[in-house]
Order: structure tokens, then C-alpha cells, then sequence
């Protein structure tokens, strides 16, 4: 067994000295984590603390100045553009704090376009995903029908379609009243519980404690 | 086919929600197909309209002889067989001399008849025109030698020769504003008979349409394989026509390609107000793992589809816009030629796809990261 795929075999994502400049700007410095299969965990930190940049790095959106990058068992920091693309189509369920669907499709065609972009599209399997987030009833409305709470199941639902092993929720209910966030983190949880690893950012130390484990970030430099 | 579903569903989707911009595409192209379609109709009829409002002006094509006096009448045919098909609008030899009537010593000329017509359509004839060329009874006369010899319409005119005498009837007075005002018209064999010189004319004028000079090249033709013939474009008329074909034939040229820029930058605007628009959706896209040509093969069709579109409505605005033009200028319709609408559609579509490229070229450089970032 190679090297790399034994360092991968151990964890789900591993980072080791993880750095990102933005020209002068230190975001992320030798940031070294490591995250076990099926693990729930929380990266907290105030704003400018180099989460997003290390959830942009870890989702395959962004890359590292230096450092490397293990996602799912493979080495995630030589990717040029193409090879990213593909590996988040692929591995990577992704939820927005602004939910972010395309306003002119219904919520069934937003959850279709997840697998669109991964490989066919399968209306019986995106319906699946409606129902596990409670949204049976709401598949042929456009996402200014929908509340906040119904549009981020949305969200999740879209993420999930395509059974990616790595999920990440960028403030998943930063947007929501107290109601749609005890649902949302109750979605997470029946997802953790379902054995999927999910990593989580958010500043809220009350859901944070949600998670099985929190990751502090200060000033871009990983401190407990 | 369900992939081809979800294209057509992000298709029809997304033109319907921007209906404000959309429409501000598809009208543009619509305007510059239909003007394109409407100029190049009228381009490539102007020079056969043009063409025919000039041969109004007479005869544009002599054809006499060089050193001698006259001709052979067989080398008239000889010029009329060796024209290029379609060239030849109308032509006729001419004979000229000079005979007695009973009242004194006049000119006439042996033409053509049924050529004459179309020859010098601008003749105000008082009576009627003679149509065939075998007429031998009748006579056209000229205003000027009516006047002198006090006839008209439905009068006798008789021809005296060495005790001889022929009796034409005059069917129209010409009234030309030139020499013909003094002649007497008859039919050629009888002038050959009359004039006792057989199968001889003194020259031949005819009325060609000038396609792109083709009166110019023909006369070198002709004055290469003959040189015992004067050949002479009349150049008041044909040399004008051409050069007033070329620059209106220019100006069209230039309408076009101003309206297809002006075109191309408002398409171009739209387009770029549209990507700027959905650059969070792209982002997303791109964040689920959209490759960037599938995102540009998603706008690129979605601009095709309104340039199809309006292409379409700008064929049929077009063919109403060139009958305009054509009965505005030429009081005549413009043919239609199937082969403008490709035309328009190859212009048309590239119109679009050039006014895309820079839009396009913006989706490529949407980070999803950078879009996506927090409000």
C-alpha cells in the first residue's frame, strides 16, 4: 500500500502545514488537523480567523499556498482546476449560510441539477433527498415560495443527492429563526448518526456543541 | 435524456425570468436581421432594378463600322449571338438614307420594330407603336417631319422612286427630343428595298443591363475578335449607371456593417449585464461541480436560442422592410431569394456569438469561493 492512500486510510480529511497568503495577508498558517470517518466536527472561530479559508481549501473551492491536503485518501493539493471540479462534484456535499438556489427552479430541479453536474439526473432519488429534510410537499415551488428553513432542507437535500462521503455546512443556520435551526441541526445529526463526516463552521459556541469535536481558529492558526 | 431534459429546463427557465433583458437581445438582433436581410435583398436587386430605371435613358451600346459606311444586317446577330445570356435587353440595326415622298426629299430609317419599344422606352409616341417587325404597310414618323409635312396619325405617306410608288400609313408621331423627330421609321427590308442596299445597315444600337461593367468587358470582346467594327459603350449612360450601382451597392454595404457593430454592442451590453447578473449562480454551478464550457455551452445556448429566434421574426421584417424600399425607390417589389436567409442567419448568429465571446470569457474567471462568500 502506497504511502499516500496509508495516510488517507486513517482519516476522512487530514491537513498537514497548511498555509494560505493572500498577497501580505496570512489567512491560514501550517494549520494541521486531522478528521476521522464519520466524525461530526465544528471549526469555530471569530470573524477573519481563517475558517472559510480553510473550509474554501478543504471543499476544493480554493487551494493552499502550501502544505498538503488529504481528502477521502487522496491528495488533494496537487488538483489543478479540472481535477477539483470533479472531486467536489464527486465527494463533496456542500450547505451555504445564504442557502444559494437558483431562483428559477423548483425545489425537486435544484436538488436535480446536484446530479447534473455529478453524472445523470434521477428524479426518484432527488425526491428521496426532499423527503429525508421533511420537504415532501414542497417540490414544485420556486425558492421565493419556500421560508428560510424550507430552502436550506433545500440546501441539504442538494447536498446530499449525490451521497458525497465529506459534508460540509458553511453557518448552516446563521439565516434562520430558532425553530429551522433545532430542524436544520436535527437533519445533521440523523446524517452524523447515519455514519456520514460532516464538518461544520459556524461561531456559535451553542452549535458548535453539536458537534462531536471543535477545531479553534485564531488569527489562521489552529489552537485547540 | 434526462441530461438533455435538464438542459432544456435550464434553458427555457432562465429566458424566462430575464424577460427585460431578453427582450432587449432578441429586439436587437431582430433589427439588425431584418435591416441585413432587407439590404442584402436590395443588394443584390438594385443592380438589375437600377439597371432597368437607367435602360429608361435609351440605347447604352453602339456597334457601326470602323472604316466603311455600313455593316452587313448579319453582323448585328453576330453581336446579339455573342452577348453573354441576359445581357442583351433589346437591340436593333438601323438603316439610314434618304428617299422622296410626294412632297419632298426626306430621311427615314429601317429599324426593327418589336425591338423599338424597349430600345427607346422614352419616346412619347402620339398613336400607337408599330409591334412586328414585318410591318411593311405602316410608318412612325418623327414630330418635327410631321409637322413639315403636315400628316398625322391615320394619314397616307407615299414614297416616290423612279415612277414607283409605296403607300405607308402613319400609326404614331414620335415625339423623342432628339434627330428621330426628323425621321421617317420603316420596317428595315423595306429601307434595304427602297435604299436598294440589301442585307445592309449602317449601324446597330443596343440596350444592355449593366451587371458589374459587364457592357465594358463585352465591347473589349468585341473590339479584339472584330476590328472592322467601332464598338462604343455609350458611356453617358452606362458608365454613370455603373458607378451610381457601385457606390449605392457601397452604402448599403456600410448600413449593414454599421447596424451589425451597433447590433453585436448592444447584445454585448445585455449579455454582460446578464452574466454579471447570475455570476452567483454560476459560482454555485461551479461549486457543484459545473465545468466551465458546460456553463458556457448553458449561456451560449440560451443567446442561440433568442438569436434563432429573432433571425427568425428578422427574415419576415426584413422581406416587409426590402418591399418598402424597393416600391419607395423603384416603385417595385424585391424579389424574394432564398438564399438571403442563410445569409441573414450566418450573420445573424455570428452577430450574437461574437457579442457573447467577452460575457463568456467572465464566466471563466467567476471564483465560487470569492462569489459565494457571505453577504
Amino acid at each position: 500500500m502506497p504511502e499516500q492512500t496509508r495516510a488517507a486510510a486513517a482519516a476522512a480529511i487530514e491537513t498537514r502545514h497548511l498555509t494560505k497568503r493572500f498577497g501580505s495577508v496570512l489567512a491560514l498558517a501550517e494549520a494541521s488537523i486531522s478528521i476521522g470517518k464519520g466524525e461530526f466536527v465544528a471549526l469555530m472561530g471569530a470573524s477573519g480567523s481563517g475558517k472559510t479559508t480553510l473550509m474554501n481549501i478543504l471543499t476544493c473551492l480554493d487551494t493552499a499556498t502550501s502544505g498538503e491536503v488529504w481528502l477521502d485518501g487522496v491528495d488533494a493539493a496537487g488538483f489543478d482546476e479540472e481535477a477539483r471540479r470533479e472531486f467536489r462534484a464527486r465527494h463533496i456535499g456542500l450547505v451555504f449560510q445564504q442557502f444559494h438556489l437558483i431562483p428559477y427552479l423548483t425545489a425537486l430541479e435544484n436538488v436535480m441539477l446536484a446530479q447534473y453536474y455529478h453524472s445523470v439526473t434521477d428524479e426518484s432519488a432527488a425526491r428521496r433527498a426532499l423527503e429525508e429534510v421533511g420537504l415532501t410537499h414542497r417540490l414544485d415551488h420556486l425558492p421565493s415560495e419556500l421560508s428560510g428553513g424550507e430552502q436550506q432542507r433545500v440546501c441539504i437535500a442538494r447536498a446530499l443527492v449525490n451521497e458525497p462521503p465529506l459534508f460540509f455546512a458553511d453557518e448552516p443556520t446563521g439565516n434562520l429563526d430558532e425553530e429551522n435551526e433545532s430542524r436544520v441541526l436535527d437533519i445533521l445529526r440523523r446524517l452524523h448518526a447515519d455514519g456520514r463526516t460532516i464538518v461544520m463552521v459556524t461561531h456559535n459556541p451553542v452549535l458548535g456543541g453539536y458537534a462531536q469535536r471543535i477545531i479553534h481558529l485564531q488569527h489562521g492558526r489552529i489552537v485547540s | 435524456m434526462a441530461v438533455s431534459r435538464m438542459t432544456g429546463v435550464l434553458l427555457m427557465r432562465a429566458l424566462s425570468v430575464r424577460n427585460q433583458r431578453v427582450l432587449v437581445v432578441f429586439l436587437a438582433l431582430m433589427v439588425g436581421a431584418a435591416i441585413v436581410n432587407a439590404l442584402v435583398s436590395v443588394y443584390f436587386d438594385i443592380d438589375i432594378k437600377m439597371s432597368r430605371e437607367l435602360r429608361t435613358f435609351g440605347a447604352n451600346f453602339y456597334v457601326g463600322p470602323a472604316q466603311a459606311h455600313t455593316l452587313p444586317e448579319a453582323d448585328f446577330d453576330a453581336v446579339a449571338a455573342a452577348a453573354p445570356p441576359g445581357l442583351v435587353e433589346a437591340g436593333s440595326p438601323y438603316l439610314y438614307g434618304t428617299a422622296r415622298s410626294e412632297l419632298e426629299r426626306i430621311a427615314l430609317a429601317g429599324v426593327r420594330f418589336s425591338a423599338l419599344k424597349r430600345l427607346v422606352p422614352y419616346w412619347q409616341v402620339e398613336g400607337d407603336w408599330i409591334g412586328v417587325d414585318f410591318d411593311d404597310r405602316n410608318a412612325m414618323i418623327g414630330r418635327t417631319l410631321a409637322a413639315r409635312l403636315a400628316v398625322g396619325v391615320g394619314d397616307p405617306l407615299v414614297l416616290v422612286k423612279d415612277g414607283d410608288k409605296r403607300t405607308l400609313r402613319i400609326k404614331g408621331v414620335i415625339d423623342a427630343g432628339d434627330a428621330s423627330d426628323s425621321l421617317l421609321f420603316i420596317n428595315l427590308p423595306l429601307a434595304q428595298a427602297w435604299l436598294e442596299k440589301p442585307h445592309t445597315i449602317s449601324h446597330a444600337l443596343f440596350s444592355m443591363m449593366n451587371r458589374e461593367g459587364e457592357v465594358e468587358g463585352f465591347a473589349e470582346q468585341l473590339r479584339g475578335g472584330h476590328p472592322e467594327w467601332t464598338v462604343r459603350p455609350i458611356r453617358k449612360v452606362s458608365s454613370n449607371e455603373g458607378e451610381v450601382l457601385v457606390k449605392i451597392q457601397g452604402l448599403m454595404g456600410l448600413v449593414s456593417i454599421v447596424i451589425l457593430l451597433l447590433s453585436t454592442l448592444c447584445v454585448n451590453t445585455s449579455l454582460t449585464a446578464i452574466v454579471s447578473e447570475r455570476q452567483r449562480e454560476f459560482a454555485l454551478q461551479k461549486a457543484l461541480g459545473a465545468a466551465d464550457g458546460a456553463i458556457i455551452r448553458q449561456v451560449l445556448l440560451e443567446t442561440l436560442a433568442i438569436a434563432v429566434a429573432a433571425t427568425v421574426a428578422g427574415c419576415l421584417l426584413g422581406f416587409v422592410l426590402a418591399q418598402v424600399l424597393g416600391q419607395t425607390v423603384f416603385s417595385a417589389g424585391i424579389g424574394l431569394r432564398a438564399w438571403v436567409v442563410p445569409i441573414t442567419f450566418a450573420l445573424s448568429l455570428s452577430v450574437a456569438v461574437a457579442a457573447a465571446a467577452v460575457p463568456l470569457r467572465r464566466i471563466m474567471h467567476i471564483q465560487p469561493a470569492a462569489a459565494l462568500k457571505g453577504e
